[in-house]
């Protein structure tokens, strides 16, 4: 097989490359060459994630990303983790909305056997999947549930918005974790149907970057992988359009035993991949990230009404991104104070736009966070494979800062104006009871 | 069993490469005119350059009565200077593209600085700015008391994070600093003005007893020219070192439950202290504690994640509290959480982890397994700047050499069976282990009790 084509050392990209290709079974290969520490990353990214799941099996994907490290036809038990930690590796697996990833980083003498741990389970998951892991991994998924959601405070308002965010039915309707319930009723049955359905080297893309001879190691892949049939059973996921905007605002009340009041607040914003999706990124930054923006100035240092303000942006490709904003309220604050101040200094922004200098500081934020994201084999091992999978060109990762830096003021004010606005936010807000009951049959969301 | 699986073709399980050889980096040590130490560490190709400062303000010099003065003072460094308010002082340090963190611990005040290195200068102006002239303005840690008792019942409501701070409090005498929160009480704090940061500040910060270290690529960077104009402004008198004191706790093996009514989890805490690094157990007893918890194929998990599916994971570990080359001491420790219903089996289990792993050791594979793990990922460990630079100032906070880290390697390569075994089993006698579970009383009280692991309390949230 020849090499592919060798991209060009792109402005911004601190001249990093890399090489694509493809093998006879539709596998999407990933190569980028870094010789400066002895290490490597492998990283697969399967094309499913819990918008995948039909109503009743929520929590599937992630379920079965739990059953991949259960072994394989040459892979025992744990083997998957005892064999990757024993050459000296690290490793794991993460489910999203959008797609569920796999990674190895590995010294670098160690990168064939990552492929070939990879390539058993990719071809031959089923023949080790069995009830017991079923059971078992089942188990362990509820007691994630618990620990990462149900057993904190505030534990579930990211599966609270995103419930009111996206409509019943909707593919990003409920959130990667999934029910209870759904995790009490899937079955073996339904773990063998996923996989055969998703686990196709024609719906993965796997990148391998760092202390790499790229010819050999396509060598190598081509050898591991290269014989696992293709497999056309999948379905598109269902579609995910929405208008640009909410057109309303939805709003929940949750009486919990929580620590403080809080105002909690998904905005619909664009989809990743797109310049306005940068420029909301932008925005969200100079509004919400870090110490010098607009909201930490004004509800933490200035009202000193709230402990915590801050947002967040969930980029999604497949349907409108999500930005987060939270705020924890100080001691004795109502919320609709909180919620009068976000509202002003939203509407100001929208008005004016982003000052030269919070342009300044929200792009050098934004630079900083993504050479902390390239600065790692595993790092960019994984944004390759994301641009790959979700936008069809791996060679976007290189460039990614170079588009967040290209953005104008103009822009940022553009997208704030049009989404940061009252009637385009799905609202939670925290009201403690301090009782340790209550609030039990808000736990419906996600479903 | 499927079709799926006679496909494929399959080859046996490849062999190693051969290993590139890798050596944790060794820094330059250094000392400016004023007495501050710096250590530097060139690494090709990491363009976002970690800071990491060490301050000799140790938490047991607080006031008696101010618990978090030396929290309320880190907080306050970057909050203004004598140039710049506080917003104007965060505003620029993003400009930089920067982030800065400062938290008090019982050795002492870290701050750390990352930052892209053509914006290092700048950066670190601001940072020198910050160390030699806080303002401490009366607003400023007003603003930052309030915040700060804003925090505390956030923390009590997390389960680990209140499960912690019961473990201190059972551990360690009441008279001993570590005995309360690192970061002070509701009442502590709430005493806590600008003129007792500002006491604080000026009692133990100061340039002689300050050590900085620089990581990152500084191939195109003049850092002395830096640094004499930044750090190297900083004056100040120099300080005889504060004796440490000596660390004790009561281990008398014993259960407190932290009732949590309707909790559908138990969060563990099992601890009590031991070994740390100036002691030549600790290569072994790292070794021996990957074995008994390190990761998800270890003995804890194997039984209560793998088998048994009471946990999403249970982890071993041993975290250095305070040490010097005349004493100290890391806290070892078992935390996890498990579901309600399974809350005795699973403490059921563990302690027969426990008691197998000491009555029949551990076995030659296992020790070979961790011993390859724990060498084996240290060039991935130590990829990026932050972590170098994280190590190094570790190294210079409990008084290692700087050529430990890369020492240890080498000891845990030659450490075998029979050492580790007796390492993990005198630092996890199950006898001598204190257990906190913040969970709910009324469900897991009695199975815990019918386990016979100590005397089991109760003590409201």
């Amino acid at each position: 097989m020849p090499m592919g084509h060798t991209a060009t050392a792109q402005a911004g990209s601190g001249g990093l490359t890399a090489t694509e290709h493809r093998l006879a079974n539709g596998l999407r290969v990933v190569l980028s060459e870094d010789h400066l520490t002895p290490v490597a990353a492998v990283c697969l990214w399967y094309d499913v994630g819990s918008r995948h799941e039909v109503k009743g099996r929520t929590g599937l994907a992630h379920l079965f990303e739990h059953l991949m490290f259960q072994g394989s036809h040459q892979v025992h038990g744990n083997g998957h983790f005892e064999l990757v930690q024993g050459a000296g590796g690290s490793l794991n697996g993460t489910t999203s909305f959008e797609r569920t990833n796999y990674f190895e980083t590995m010294p670098a003498h160690q990168v064939e056997l990552a492929l070939w741990l990879e390539a058993d389970r990719m071809g031959s998951l089923l023949a080790a999947l069995d009830e017991q892991s079923m059971e078992n991994q089942r188990d362990v998924v509820k007691n994630e549930r618990r620990q990462r959601y149900d057993n904190v405070p505030y534990g579930t308002a990211f599966e609270k918005l995103t419930a009111l965010a996206y409509p019943e039915g909707h593919p990003y309707h409920h959130t990667p974790i999934g029910s209870m319930a759904d995790l009490d009723a899937a079955t073996l049955e339904d773990a063998r149907n996923f996989f055969r359905t998703y686990y196709a080297p024609n719906n993965a893309v796997i990148a391998v970057v760092g202390d790499i001879d790229p010819e050999q190691t396509l060598a190598w892949i081509e050898k591991y992988f290269g014989s696992i049939p293709t497999h056309d059973g999948k379905q598109p996921p269902r579609d995910g359009a929405l208008p640009d905007t909410m057109g309303g605002q939805l709003r929940e009340v949750v009486e919990e035993d929580v620590p403080a009041r809080a105002l909690m607040a998904a905005y619909r914003l664009p989809h990743d991949g797109t310049r306005e999706s940068d420029a909301a990124d932008l925005a969200l930054t100079v509004l919400g990230g870090g110490e010098s923006s607009r909201l930490h100035n004004r509800l933490v240092r200035r009202d000193q009404t709230a402990v915590a303000a801050g947002f967040g942006l969930l980029r999604l490709a497949g349907a409108p991104s999500l930005g987060w904003l939270d705020v924890k309220t100080s001691a004795g604050v109502e919320v609709p104070d909180i919620e009068a101040a976000v509202d002003e200094e939203l509407a100001r922004f929208a008005e004016e736009g982003p000052t030269e200098e919070e342009m300044e500081r929200a792009q050098a934020q934004l630079e900083r966070e993504w050479l902390d994201r390239l600065g790692t084999v595993a790092g960019r091992a994984d944004e390759l494979c994301r641009y790959a999978v979700l936008f069809g060109d791996p060679q976007l990762a290189l460039t990614a800062v170079d588009r967040v830096l290209d953005i104008t003021a103009e822009e940022v004010k553009a997208v704030a104006a049009a989404t940061l606005r009252p009637d385009n936010r799905a609202v939670l807000v925290y009201e403690p009871t301090g009782a340790p009951e209550a609030g039990n049959e808000e736990e419906e969301a996600g479903q | 069993m499927t079709d799926a699986v006679v496909t494929m073709e399959f080859h046996p399980q490849p062999a190693a490469g051969t290993a590139t050889p890798w050596a944790f980096p060794a820094p330059e040590r250094g000392t400016l005119a004023n007495g501050l130490t710096v250590l530097r560490c060139h690494r090709p190709g990491q363009q976002v350059v970690a800071v990491e400062i060490f301050l000799a303000a140790p938490l047991d010099a607080e006031p008696e009565g101010l618990d978090g003065v030396a929290t309320i003072m880190a907080r306050a460094l970057t909050e203004g200077t004598d140039k710049h308010s506080a917003e104007e002082f965060a505003a620029e340090l993003e400009r930089c593209g920067a982030t800065i963190d400062a938290h008090a611990d019982h050795p002492g005040v870290r701050v750390s600085l990352e930052v892209p290195v053509s914006r290092l200068p700048k950066a670190l102006s601001l940072l020198a700015e910050a160390l030699r002239a806080p303002a401490f303005a009366d607003s400023e840690v007003e603003r930052l008391v309030r915040n700060r008792l804003d925090e505390i019942p956030h923390e009590q409501a997390n389960p680990s994070r209140r499960a912690a701070k019961q473990l201190s409090k059972e551990l360690f005498p009441a008279s001993a600093r570590m005995s309360r929160p690192r970061q002070g009480t509701e009442e502590t704090v709430a005493a806590i003005d600008a003129a007792a940061v500002r006491a604080f500040y000026e009692a133990y910060v100061r340039p002689a007893t300050t050590v900085t270290v620089v990581v990152g690529d500084l191939s195109g960077t003049d850092l002395d020219a830096i640094l004499a104009d930044t750090l190297g402004d900083w004056t100040g008198n120099t300080a005889e070192p504060r004796p440490m004191p000596p660390i004790t706790a009561d281990d008398t093996g014993r259960v407190v439950i932290v009732d949590r009514p309707g909790a559908v989890q138990t969060q563990l805490l099992i601890g009590r202290i031991g070994a740390d690094r100036h002691d030549r157990v600790w290569p072994a007893q790292v070794l021996g504690t990957y074995c008994l918890g390190g990761t998800l194929t270890s003995r804890l998990d194997r039984v209560l994640r793998e088998e048994k599916g009471y946990t999403y994971g249970v982890r071993a570990f041993g975290q250095v509290l305070r040490s010097g080359p005349d004493g100290g001491a890391a806290m070892l420790a078992i935390s996890g959480s498990v579901d309600t219903p399974h809350t005795g089996p699973a403490l059921d289990d563990l302690w027969k982890v426990l008691r197998t792993l000491a009555a029949e050791g551990l076995t030659d594979a296992e020790r070979e397994t961790a011993v390859q793990n724990l060498v084996g990922v240290a060039p991935l460990k130590y990829e990026t700047a932050a972590a170098v630079a994280g190590t190094l100032a570790d190294q210079v906070e409990q008084h290692l050499p700087d050529d430990y880290q890369a020492q240890l390697y080498a000891q845990l390569a030659e450490t075998g069976t029979v050492e580790a075994t007796a390492a993990v089993v005198n630092a996890f006698p199950a006898d001598r282990l204190v257990t906190v579970l913040v969970g709910d009383a009324a469900q897991i009280e009695e199975p815990v009790r019918a386990l016979g692991i100590g005397e089991v309390t109760v003590v409201p949230s």
